[in-house]
């Protein structure tokens, strides 16, 4: 062991090519440990397909997926720092939770019956019931309890709410904060919902077609665009010079959103041409940067929650 | 070496499927071959019978084999164990639980030929040509035969979960292909009459040795397959 | 709950909100402020960035932390944060006011009537309550 602290997560220029297509296009990320990251991206962006390579779960094509500076695949000692259940995963057919449960006990050292008892209360999963037959949210159910109850020093979770009712996804996000702060940990938060987790995210990997599309502090990205509406006359002079990132109009309105944060003389001056300033949140912010150009198809996940 | 225990301590989390399932089999195809032994009228029961349901719980080893891949490998990815491990830790069990049967049907055979087969003259476990053998050669025997049938089952399922049904099919083909072209080597040469010689001549021992290669081409073919297989 | 939204640095949100307590008098000076997992937890946000808007604060000599127990207000935080907001006050809310009512015709009279006016209702409301 050495005590050079090597990133929890380094990729680099990691390839995946099916015959059809690349899921992964020469991706590279150095991700620290002890930090709540969001892989954000649209279904079938390569999320999964990263997480699989990164958990000897997968193979890649070419490049190299570190954890910790080893290489995961065949290697037990990486493994066992590192608990990964799919969005899909499968559970041995006679298996109920019950005994997914004690096998997860069995490999994961830092393993919580309690913390996983609990999290069994608060989504009311049926211990005894085949597995099998659960229903989309119970199965997510199980894959969040081993993810949590694991505390295993990289996590991922693969869109972990599928199923869930909003109910029950708060109370994911509310323990996972609360474990996360006395247990801190790596974790990889993998969904195509930004709103939701936006908050608990220290750090954001946007990921679209297998390339990464953008890879920055969540606080930095905060604000750090904004739409300006008014007349498209005053818009256009006032935006001049400024990256355009998204623009609407109707009629004589415009409203673009800008990657810009603007000081307070611009913002007076936009106060003085009549424009209005809005902020921009996360989520629209990520679809902005990322999928410009693409249908926004992330409308479902606004959803009203708190 | 922990963790190849630890997946092994996994596949028993249901003890139904490795402990439960084969004592109902053996225990369920002997009582049936009695009950049909005692239902033959008189003038069938002279001489010695013979039954085959002795085999019946090595047939379920064939499934057993297919089942802890199917079932078992991709949860075990998810419990961050690797293939080699996965691996070990499946085959380590299959082979102490496979000797165990092994002693057991060597113990059952003593007792059967105690009992003077089992009260009816019959013959389930000490058939004759196994029986002629000394204890260590005939659970040798059973040993290889069982491992030989759970190799078969985990090979093919591997071979599905690496290719799915494309390579089970090539697999399956390239099996017989091969066959054919022994038979048809043999019957451009003649060498059929070599051929039933060698048989022949075959001991126990000398069967369960070409079986126990088999099995370990079979092991090392199921390694090589798991190796880059995805769940 | 009070609001926390996404689309400007949550360290900055969280550093208003106690700013704005401390204000209110909420938060006594020398009285111990939540910690930063009370408030990721409160809040729903990562620790760490409850840590920045706290350190933030300290940093600004709002808050001082007492090693091994926690965070406390200063003696004085209220009176420097009032001194603050009163010198960004004309900006913040007087000249847009004053753009507003020029935009609607309002002269400077009938806006100081009104600012007068709503001084009055406000103070009288105060005292009800």
């Amino acid at each position: 062991m050495n005590n050079a602290p090597a990133p929890a997560i380094e990729v680099r220029n990691l390839r995946k090519s099916y015959r059809e297509l690349d899921a992964l296009d020469g991706v590279s990320l150095t991700l620290e440990a002890g930090r709540i990251y969001g892989l954000l991206g649209r279904n079938g962006a390569g999320k999964t397909t990263l997480m699989s390579i990164l958990t000897g779960q997968g193979f890649p094509s070419s490049g190299e997926a570190l954890i910790f500076g080893h290489s995961p695949y065949e290697n037990d000692e990486i493994l066992a720092k590192i608990c990964f259940i799919r969005e899909s995963q499968k559970y041995p057919d006679d298996f109920n939770a019950r005994q997914a449960f004690k096998a997860a006990a069995l490999f994961f050292a830092n393993w919580d019956q309690d913390l996983a008892d609990r999290l069994v209360t608060d989504f009311a999963l049926p211990m005894k019931r085949s597995i099998k037959k659960l229903s989309r949210g119970q199965l997510s159910a199980v894959g969040v309890i081993i993810g949590m109850a694991a505390r295993a020093e990289v996590t991922f979770f693969d869109e972990p709410y599928l199923g869930l009712d909003a109910v029950a996804r708060q109370i994911f996000y509310d323990r996972l904060l609360e474990d996360f702060a006395l247990y801190p940990r790596t974790i990889v938060l993998s969904s195509h919902l930004i709103d939701e987790i936006a908050n608990l995210l220290e750090h954001v990997v946007v990921i679209d077609k297998g390339r990464i599309m953008l890879d920055e502090d969540a606080e930095s990205l905060r604000g750090s665009a904004v739409a300006v509406t008014g007349s498209r006359e005053k818009v256009d002079s006032f935006i001049n010079g400024h990256q355009v990132l998204h623009r609407d109009s109707m009629g004589s309105l415009a409203s673009v959103t800008i990657k810009a944060r603007l000081g307070e003389t611009e913002r007076a001056m936009a106060a003085e041409l009549g424009l209005e300033l809005s902020a921009v949140p996360l989520q629209q912010l990520v679809v902005r940067t990322t999928m410009a150009g693409l249908q926004n198809d992330n409308n479902e996940s606004v959803e009203v929650l708190k | 070496m922990s963790r190849v225990i630890k997946v092994a301590q996994m596949q028993l989390i249901n003890k139904w499927t490795f402990m439960g399932i084969p004592m109902v089999i053996l225990v369920g195809s002997t009582a049936i071959t009695f009950a049909i032994w005692a239902l033959l009228p008189a003038s069938a029961r002279e001489g010695t019978l013979y039954s085959g349901s002795g085999q019946a719980v090595m047939w379920y080893f064939l499934a057993l084999g297919i089942q802890s891949l199917t079932y078992t490998f991709p949860f075990s990815q998810a419990m961050s164990v690797s293939r080699r491990t996965f691996y070990l830790g499946t085959l380590g069990l299959f082979a102490v639980f496979a000797l165990g049967y092994a002693v057991l049907y060597y113990l059952l055979g003593l007792l059967e030929q105690a009992t003077g087969g089992w009260g009816f003259n019959g013959q389930i476990f000490a058939l004759d040509w196994i029986a002629e053998n000394n204890g260590a050669i005939q659970i040798l025997f059973y040993f290889v035969a069982m491992v030989l049938l759970f190799m078969i089952g985990f090979w093919a399922a591997t071979v599905y979960m690496r290719w799915k049904a494309t390579g089970l099919l090539i697999a399956g083909i390239g099996f017989a292909v091969l066959v054919l072209g022994l038979v048809g080597l043999a019957t451009l040469n003649n060498a059929w009459p070599q051929v039933g010689a060698w048989f022949a001549g075959m001991q126990v021992l000398g069967l369960s040795i070409v079986l126990g290669c088999l099995c370990v081409v079979l092991a090392g073919g199921s390694y090589l397959t798991l190796r880059r297989a995805t769940a | 709950m009070a609001a926390i939204d996404d689309s400007r640095p949550i360290f900055i949100q969280i550093a208003e909100l106690v700013e704005s307590e401390i204000v209110a008098g909420t938060l006594a000076e020398e009285s111990q402020v939540p910690s930063t997992n009370e408030f990721a937890a409160y809040y729903r946000i990562n620790p760490a960035t409850a840590a920045k808007g706290v350190n933030l604060l300290v940093e600004r000599g709002i808050l001082y932390k007492k090693r091994g127990i926690g965070m406390f207000v200063a003696t004085g935080a209220r009176e420097k944060l009032m001194a603050n907001r009163r010198s960004a006050f004309q900006k913040q809310y007087v000249q847009p006011l004053a753009r507003e009512a020029r935009k609607l015709g309002i002269n400077a009279e009938q806006l100081a009537g009104m600012i007068h006016e709503s001084l009055t209702t406000e103070a009288s409301e105060g005292s009800v309550l």
